[in-house]
């Protein structure tokens, strides 16, 4: 169990490494170049891959908060923790990469559009989320942030649905959008691999937070006995 | 084949290339983050246990996460 442990961070390093690694290759070299927008477009295979892992992990954090909220267990709170810290990551960078993109092809980094301006809503609800749980005093920091995560998600399928519900700068749906959305078969295989390795990096980022987490709430409570022990 | 060469025939823009770069400082920089936390978390944990086993009256410093 603790020789697993220790070979935990090279092994998840290497991991991400060679995710990253690949899918950049693919994303960069292998892909053809988009007909009206060029290479730039290749932030594409980046930017929804990041975006579909972030909603992932908001979806595992709404439903673990349920769970908490029914049953009280330490672990459904860690994985609420752990899955928000994580969306947050993919948000940030869906939230960094888009611009980039938006640059060259709009002529501006940004625009108060239904998309754009849901999504950064959607990101300052769950940095809101971290920031209660990290500074909140009391017993019941658990209950609210669990509250809190089940009320948040509701921006998830508004995000999700802004662009079919709203006439936006930004882009409709690339696959799934209607009659004239879809992608080269070339450009989606590319896409598809992105999309599952992303998945996977998500997951390996969440296992670890797990980890994290529940040995924080851990060494919570062994602080809590050592005082008891000290006081008597 | 050097990184140069490497890197040219990548269909790299300055908007993708700082995509990616940011992309990867965030990613690498994340896990970095959780994998010194995890240490710093055993070893506390680690030296708590021990002060606890010795029968000391234990000392309640905690590092900031």
């Amino acid at each position: 169990m603790e020789s697993s442990m220790k070979k935990l961070p090279p092994i998840s390093i290497l991991f991400v490494v060679a995710l990253l690694g690949v899918t950049s290759y693919l994303a960069l070299a292998v892909a053809p170049t988009e007909r009206t927008m060029g290479d730039v477009q290749r932030i594409f295979y980046y930017h929804v891959p990041s975006g579909w892992v972030a909603f992932l992990c908001f979806f595992i954090n709404f439903v673990a908060s349920a769970v908490y909220l029914w049953r009280r267990s330490e672990g459904s709170d860690a994985l609420a923790a752990a899955s928000a810290e994580v969306g947050v990551v993919f948000c940030t960078v869906l939230l960094i990469t888009g611009p980039l993109w938006a640059r060259p092809v709009w002529g501006i980094w940004w625009t108060w559009d239904a998309r754009l301006t849901t999504t950064l809503v959607l990101w300052l609800i769950y940095v809101s989320y971290l920031v209660l749980r990290r500074f909140s005093a009391g017993g019941q920091t658990q209950v609210l942030a669990a509250a809190f995560a089940i009320f948040g998600f509701v921006d998830v399928p508004i995000v999700y649905m802004s662009i079919r519900w709203f006439r936006t700068q930004h882009p409709s749906p690339v696959m799934g959008g209607g009659e004239n959305s879809g992608l080269d078969p070339a450009m989606a295989h590319v896409f598809l691999f992105n999309l599952a390795a992303f998945t996977l990096m998500g997951i390996v980022f969440l296992v670890l937070r797990y980890k994290l987490q529940m040995s924080e709430q851990a060494l919570e409570s062994t602080h809590a006995q050592a005082a008891l022990k000290g006081v008597a | 084949m050097n990184l140069i060469a490497f890197l040219n025939e990548m269909h790299l823009t300055p908007y993708s290339a700082a995509a990616y770069a940011i992309a990867w400082l965030v990613y690498l920089g994340y896990l970095g983050r959780i994998l010194v936390r995890m240490k710093k978390v055993a070893a506390e944990r680690a030296e708590l246990e021990r002060t606890f086993a010795s029968g000391k009256t234990a000392t309640l410093t905690r590092s900031a996460s």
